[in-house]
């Protein structure tokens, strides 16, 4: 049997990762070097006019009120529906994970929205939330005896996208949640109830914590969801309005590509977002395994 | 005898031969197009009975999404070196086409590329000519076209003691038939309301033309480009200001922005009157037989006092894209001169609701009493005739239109919400506007 002789076979694991590498060179490397090039242009509509500008997209935008208003809306946005979103995923996980008849068939219908695209989502949000005959408003009225300007109203609408948002990463959130409690051995809980421990106390001082590795996975997730995958449920249900109050930083962008005709400026705009998922990256990796509590 | 027999077999295979080359490879064009739903098995009839008509040339029509996303994909294609024959695009996409490089004006193609000495350049209706003509030659050919005009419920008009005949005329009478039309209930809450209107831009640009007034300097972009908006002035700010006064006392719905949810309103019976597209009046009047009741139509509300202006022509026109060789230029020619025939003309809007678009057409359908019979159709055409010449109703040109609609639903969506006056949020959004002008303008210096 002859010897395996590692040193002749340098190029083997170059052979193995260039199938990957050609995918992420086109499709990924390529891709963020252009929008880095176009951010320094000022490109007209179909190509015809192509003026270097230097930093000029990126003073534009920093000195743009209305950019600032979107990367603060955004951040809130995010902050809200990161915290709302977890909370409320892991109260159902909580509950999903009892042993009840029929349970998975129950999992199964808390899933459903994260596997329905955001397109259909946002349709039947802007279905249940119609001024006209909406069915939401209807029973308010009912109950209440009040309706509310879902998506007419700057506040409301904000409010609105968030609930939309929630329902539809739910799924996501609950599917670890649930994953995590299961990973969470009886014996720990077992022997806090003999120690006397509340219910509330046991969910506070031991399942948060023993939780921590996946909430601390889903918050990152969540930050990309909710700065990414808001786009189709905002083009949808409000189209960043009524005045702006949902124009978040990637509605922003789609709307000076693709509306208003400034490939300058948008790229200029990814190219910021780049560096914002970059920080979220590195913050992952550096902390991703320490500070949170692994078993 | 076996010689001739011979021979007429050689010939008979001769000319099989040549009939299936010239089936085999017909010039392909490419169609593409925003119409969707009803409109999309319209447009492919016309292109089906094209492609019958005309053996060697296969026309593919080829729907690409709304009018923006078709804007959108040609700019991509055209960019990637597969760019259409002929795309249709919305009408405030004209600037930008003329801008871009990449068209054939209409006239050229037909006058020198294709070289049809008998097309006749006098066919169109004045107003649609008028405003796809930029530079003295048009530029694209007109295709839909369609005007907003004032739908109402005549049943509701003689419920709240109306003349269901004598609709509102100004803005004045708008207020207070939209008062007396408001039912509410016991609790106060509004069951029916008087009035709606979608958050569109168009019908700002609308309203404005109605009192003969400009959108923007240079003779409305037509002496020269645009440099300054007019919306801060009166006739745009005080359209805005008749919205916010009747939507705060709640005679109006805010349906939000968009088409959808005003139409929704009015045809389910919510609200009594509305400000709609003329190519909507096939669908409404369908649907008021259906609901039972009985649908009217008027011209737009003007403020009183003010001068007479017009609308201006919306809708859509096709392109044709200069980048392609002569021959299927031609073919591309070949059809867009097919869709403006007569028969074509008549099919198009009797099935749609948009405009023919040329005089012949509508001298038909006045001779086969079409108007006579669908009274709400001649209500759109009149308001169309009836404009008054000019700058103010040929319409705007601005190269980012698309962008000065949002801008303008934006402030319209401001001063609803109270955040803004209607003075404040006009003179906000003319800043903008001027900004994002100057800002395209310096790319073609």
């Amino acid at each position: 049997m002859k010897e395996q002789d590692y040193n002749s076979h340098f190029l083997v694991p170059y052979l193995l990762i260039i199938p990957s590498m050609i995918i992420l060179i086109f499709f990924l490397y390529w891709p963020t070097l252009q929008s880095f090039f176009l951010s320094l242009y000022r490109t007209a509509p179909f190509g015809s006019r192509v003026i270097y500008s230097g930093l000029d997209n990126y003073k534009k935008l920093f000195t743009d009120p209305s950019y600032l208003d979107s990367l603060q809306r955004s951040a809130v946005f995010v902050l809200i529906t990161i915290f709302g979103g977890l909370t409320f995923s892991l109260v159902l996980a909580t509950f999903l994970n009892k042993k009840l008849k029929g349970i998975h068939i129950y999992r199964t219908i808390f899933f459903i929205p994260y596997a329905i695209s955001p397109t259909v989502a946002g349709s039947l949000w802007v279905f249940l939330l119609n001024p006209v005959a909406g069915h939401v408003n209807y029973v308010l009225d009912f109950l209440f005896g009040f309706q509310v300007p879902w998506l007419t109203n700057g506040f409301f609408a904000f409010i609105a996208i968030i609930i939309a948002t929630i329902w539809k990463n739910m799924g996501f959130n609950i599917i670890f949640f649930l994953a995590g409690l299961q990973s969470i051995p009886d014996s720990v809980y077992e022997s806090a109830k003999i120690d006397g421990a509340n219910s509330w106390q046991i969910f506070r001082k031991i399942t948060i914590p023993l939780l921590s590795p996946t909430t601390f996975y889903l918050i990152i997730m969540n930050i990309l969801f909710t700065v990414f995958q808001a786009f189709g449920i905002i083009d949808i249900m409000t189209q960043g309005g009524p005045a702006n109050a949902t124009n978040l930083v990637i509605y922003k962008l789609y709307r000076d590509m693709f509306v208003n005709f400034r490939p300058g400026l948008a790229a200029a705009q990814s190219v910021v977002l780049l560096f914002l998922v970059l920080i979220i990256t590195f913050f992952h990796f550096r902390y991703g395994s320490k500070g949170v509590h692994y078993q | 005898m076996r010689k001739i027999t011979m021979l007429l077999a050689l010939s008979l295979v001769l000319v099989l031969t040549f009939s299936a080359a010239a089936q085999e490879d017909p010039i392909t064009i490419n169609f593409w197009h925003a119409m969707g739903g009803h409109n999309l098995e319209v447009t492919e009839t016309l292109v089906e009975r094209f492609n019958e008509q005309h053996a060697n040339i296969e026309v593919v029509p080829q729907n690409t999404g709304t009018y923006n996303d078709t804007l959108t994909k040609t700019e991509s294609a055209v960019r990637s070196g597969d760019a259409p024959h002929i795309v249709q695009i919305y009408e405030i996409g004209t600037q930008v086409m003329v801008d871009s490089g990449i068209i054939i004006p209409i006239e050229e193609l037909g006058r020198e590329v294709a070289q049809d000495d008998s097309f006749d350049w006098g066919k169109f209706l004045t107003p649609v000519s008028n405003y796809y003509q930029v530079d003295g030659q048009l530029n694209s050919m007109p295709f839909n076209s369609s005007t907003p005009i004032l739908y109402y419920n005549k049943d509701a008009f003689k419920e709240a003691g109306l003349d269901p005949n004598d609709p509102p005329q100004t803005f004045s009478e708008l207020k207070e038939y939209a008062e007396q039309l408001t039912i509410r209930n016991e609790d106060g809450d509004v069951e029916r309301y008087g009035f709606t209107l979608g958050i569109v831009g168009w019908f700002v640009e609308q309203m404005v033309a109605n009192q003969d007034a400009l959108l923007v300097n240079n003779n409305n972009g037509r002496d020269g480009r645009a440099t300054e908006s007019y919306l801060d002035q009166e006739p745009a700010v005080r359209f805005v200001e008749l919205w916010k006064e009747m939507v705060e006392e709640e005679i109006m719905l805010n349906p939000g922005r968009g088409w959808d949810g005003a139409k929704q309103a009015f045809l389910s019976g919510r609200a009594a009157m509305m400000i709609e597209s003329t190519a909507q009046v096939t669908n409404f009047s369908e649907n008021a037989e259906a609901s039972g009741y009985e649908l009217g139509t008027a011209f737009l509300p003007r403020p009183d006092g003010v001068d007479r202006g017009g609308v201006i022509i919306g809708g859509a026109s096709l392109w044709a894209l200069r980048d392609h060789p002569q021959e299927e230029l031609e073919a591309a020619w070949e059809f867009l001169s097919f869709l403006t025939e007569e028969a074509q003309q008549v099919y198009w809007f009797e099935q749609t609701g948009y405009f023919p678009v040329t005089k012949s057409a509508v001298e038909r359908e006045m001779n086969n009493q079409f108007f006579a019979e669908n009274p709400n159709h001649m209500t759109a055409f009149l308001q169309l005739l009836l404009s008054k010449k000019g700058a103010p109703t040929q319409g705007a040109l601005i190269g980012t239109f698309p962008e000065v609609r949002q801008i303008v639903e934006s402030a319209i969506e401001e001063t609803l919400q109270g955040t803004m006056t209607p003075q404040e949020a006009m003179e906000d959004a003319a800043a903008q506007v001027d900004e994002s002008l100057q800002e395209y303008n310096s790319l073609y210096q």
